[in-house]
């Protein structure tokens, strides 16, 4: 039984949908964030096997400035996790009911 | 390589489970690094070994090792959630469930396509993973790497003013 695109896409969908799962049914926000970070890992694995399935190489690049995204957007996080932490001391998203901070 | 991908498979699936499951954050960072690491091996398994290596300098190496340092640095470790609220998941798992459903669906109903592109296996293994990713780098991908790096500037200022005081 040969491995083939569709089964990486399978297991990429099944890893987006639990992180899917844990950023709805999860209160913790860095829970929430290791959950999108599942997200993106499993739309990196869906890029790079397609790409290597149709034989291109704009999936692999794609991934390297998704992994920047990723980066940058760590960083926002979690100033905005210790801004957060600082007002309200905790981090459970219902207590995020102010716009204000 | 069969069972490689059914063991990478099976390590994967189930770290992304507990990373979702387990109450303690800095527990769920260690099982997500696991995931990042049977991910690697399936960039491996398909022949991209400067992904890999990416994989888990960039992700296991640097943003976990941040997200360790603000649990620690807030001292969150402790912070478990213990209230779930019961509503919320059977939403949630309902929305999942359907997402799943619509996605295997997906798969299933998509035809075959030829593969168009000239980087076949053996093309990327004479010229060099890491070479011809440099190459398109610098040559048909030079602007949106330069935006990358505005992007960083920009998130470097932004995690400033939001720590600060």
């Amino acid at each position: 039984m040969n491995v083939n695109v569709n089964d990486y896409l399978a297991v990429a969908s099944i890893i987006f949908c639990i992180g899917a799962l844990g950023v709805l049914i999860r209160k913790n926000l860095i829970t929430i964030f290791l959950s999108l970070e599942l997200m993106f890992n499993a739309a990196n694995l869906g890029f790079v096997a397609v790409s290597e399935y149709l034989n291109l190489m704009s999936g692999d690049i794609f991934v390297i400035f998704i992994m920047v995204v990723a980066a940058a957007e760590a960083a926002i996080l979690l100033g905005i996790a210790i801004a957060f932490y600082r007002e309200k001391g905790t981090i459970n998203i219902d207590k995020a009911n102010e716009l204000r901070m | 390589m069969e069972a490689l991908f059914y063991i990478f498979s099976i390590i994967a699936i189930f770290s992304a489970l507990m990373v979702i499951l387990v109450k303690n954050p800095l527990t769920s960072a260690l099982y997500i690094i696991l995931c990042f690491f049977a991910l690697a091996g399936f960039y491996i398994l398909l022949n991209m070994q400067f992904l890999a290596a990416m994989q888990i300098l960039v992700y296991a190496g640097a943003i976990i090792v941040l997200i360790v340092l603000v649990i620690m640095l807030l001292n969150l470790a402790k912070a478990k959630d213990t209230i779930r609220d019961f509503h919320q998941m059977a939403v949630g798992i309902i929305a999942v469930l359907l997402l799943f459903a619509e996605v295997i669906l997906y798969l299933n109903a998509a035809g075959e396509s030829k593969p168009t592109g000239i980087y076949t296996n053996a093309v990327i293994n004479k010229i060099g993973n890491t070479q011809i990713i440099g190459q398109f780098l610098f040559t048909k991908y030079v602007f949106p790497f330069e935006v990358a790096s505005i992007l960083l500037l920009v998130a470097v200022i932004g995690a400033y003013i939001f720590a600060k005081k």
